[in-house]
């Protein structure tokens, strides 16, 4: 049996510790600039409208184009390969600024866009996305699965998956440029202004969901960490070091919050690299089962599922990219019964949950490292915990997805009529980019998520904690707090 | 970096049984979680949804 060790995971990259500037800020000032790109459109000017979309397809020369009209002279490739050229040029500037290889960088980003894209191409394919019959007779199809466009999600995941466990050279190779947790921060921020184009409609709805979104705050740090700890430390003889971490990346927000309570207690940096290796592994699991459970299961709770969505699946990139897929298979659904819910309100719930349960990451390792500096591990004075450490580990994207929230909101609200029917299709300009960011998110965690370390010496015991208290707790109270709170709500319908 | 095994690591972590502090915190939470959760629901129930 092989062995273990710490430098195959390396989830925290040597970048992210010597650079000023980390992958939050990098995430807010990539998701801000596409957003005031968009906003340009607001003045007739239209700066970004060139970017890629896909439609379903039969006929893969009708697959691409660009997003707005005003660049219909541009080709389906050529909007591709702009976009691709676009996005080289930019991400190559941040890995400049987060003082990361920049040559190994573009290579390895060169790789992952084509395979992300085109997976994402393939899993538009009509046969696996068309959903009504409708749309089957449309393109000339007997059968679909029926997966609807974001199903490519799936297919990006699935892609990043084979090359992880078939070709571990490769994704070494591409390592460079697999960085979920900077893609799906970008997306996060976009996704601010989105939503709040969203909410505008309906304002009074928005702030209840928002009210209900304290409830999940309550029950990841004050419950599931308290269980997933007692379960870590009794049942399995984990000792603090670990049990903290894990609990904090099982019950939390997994990746994030491993990192931040393993830094709050003191422990070893290898800790919390482990069990983040852990939690990638098991989100992708998720992914890949519960927005078809909630599809089987919850169409008729739409927002039980989003926010089930958030409430259950770790990572910020897995849990909003589930709540993507849930809100697109769970749509299709309704659609096909003859019920159009507005699109937005289950990835914003799910979202809205993952954002308000980040928030509090840096209080909750404050108030551990609070316990532990003081009361369980007490080494020197000059190392206690500090109330900046709050700040220190604040998720700082969120900074960005409340100011494209706040100006999105108030351009749809607070501007003249002229202006703010402009707003939506300004924005949906940005979100073509939010689809983009997505299609990287699971296609990087994909490359990232290597099965067979589960069989590896040492890691059944972690992944024994992880299984029992994921599968046999976490997602069922997720569950039936989604229901409690959510229970009967159902999204505005498409008008 | 070190090539450091998980299993040495996980060898390495002896066994620490529960302080008394660590019984607290898991009681504390839990106990404040489902007083919350218990006044949270009721919130809801009494102040539905606008839409």
């Amino acid at each position: 049996m092989s062995e273990t060790t710490v430098n195959e995971f390396r989830p925290q990259r040597a970048d992210a510790v010597t650079s000023p500037l980390n992958e939050d800020w990098l995430a807010v000032v990539l998701g801000l600039a596409i957003f005031v790109l968009a906003l340009a459109a607001l003045i007739n000017v239209d700066l970004i409208g060139w970017v890629v979309t896909t439609t379903v397809w039969t006929n893969l020369g009708h697959a691409l184009k660009a997003t707005s009209k005003d660049f219909s002279s541009l080709s389906g490739a050529g909007a591709l390969i702009a976009t691709y050229v676009a996005l080289l040029v930019v991400l190559s500037a941040g890995a400049v600024a987060l003082k990361a290889n920049v040559k190994r960088f573009a290579l390895a980003f060169t790789a992952v866009f084509w395979i992300a894209y085109a997976s994402w191409v393939i899993g538009n394919y009509a046969n696996f996305a068309a959903v009504t019959p409708a749309e089957q007779q449309k393109f000339g199809i007997s059968w679909s699965l029926k997966l609807t466009n974001e199903g490519g999600y799936i297919f990006a995941l699935i892609a990043g998956l084979i090359i992880a466990n078939f070709f571990p050279r490769f994704a070494e190779a591409v390592r460079e440029a697999v960085r979920p947790e900077l893609y799906i921060k970008v997306a996060i921020v976009i996704l601010g202004g989105v939503f709040a184009v969203t909410a505008a409609s309906k304002l009074g709805f928005a702030s209840s969901l928002l009210l209900r979104g304290v409830a999940a705050i309550v029950e990841a740090y004050l419950i599931y960490w308290a269980v997933v700890y007692y379960v870590a430390r009794k049942w399995f003889g984990f000792n603090r070091e670990w049990a903290a971490p894990l609990a904090s990346g099982i019950s939390i927000c997994g990746v994030s919050a491993a990192i931040a309570v393993g830094g709050a207690i003191r422990a070893r940096p290898v800790v919390p690299v482990l069990v983040s290796s852990l939690v990638v592994i098991f989100a992708v699991v998720e992914v890949l089962i519960l927005p078809f459970v909630a599809q089987a299961f919850l169409a008729h709770q739409p927002l039980v599922a989003g926010a089930w969505m958030g409430l259950a699946v770790k990572t910020d990139g897995a849990a909003v990219a589930a709540g993507g897929i849930a809100e697109s298979l769970i749509l299709a659904k309704n659609a096909a019964e003859g019920v159009n819910y507005q699109t937005g309100w289950i990835l914003g719930t799910a979202t809205t949950i993952k954002v308000f349960i980040d928030i509090f990451i840096g209080i909750w390792a404050f108030v551990l490292g609070y316990i532990w500096t003081n009361h369980i591990d007490v080494k020197r004075d000059g190392d206690k915990a500090r109330a900046s450490e709050i700040w220190q580990r604040f998720p700082k994207f969120i900074i960005g997805f409340v100011i494209t929230f706040a100006v999105g909101l108030f351009l749809a609200l607070g501007t003249p009529a002229d202006i703010a029917k402009k707003v939506p299709a300004a924005i949906g300009e940005a979100n073509t980019f939010r689809v983009i960011f997505f299609i990287l998110t699971f296609f990087s965690i994909g490359v990232l998520s290597n099965f067979k370390t589960l069989w590896q010496e040492g890691f059944g015991k972690l992944a024994a904690v992880y299984l029992l208290s994921l599968f046999g707790f976490v997602i069922w109270v997720g569950l039936l707090i989604s229901w409690i709170f959510f229970g009967g709500i159902t999204p505005p319908l498409a008008s | 970096m070190a090539q450091t095994k998980l299993q040495d690591e996980l060898n390495r972590a002896q066994y620490e049984p529960m302080l008394p502090i660590e019984n607290k915190l898991v009681g504390w939470s839990l106990g404040i979680g489902i007083v919350l959760l218990v006044a949270l629901a009721l919130l809801n129930h009494f102040v539905p949804t606008t839409f």
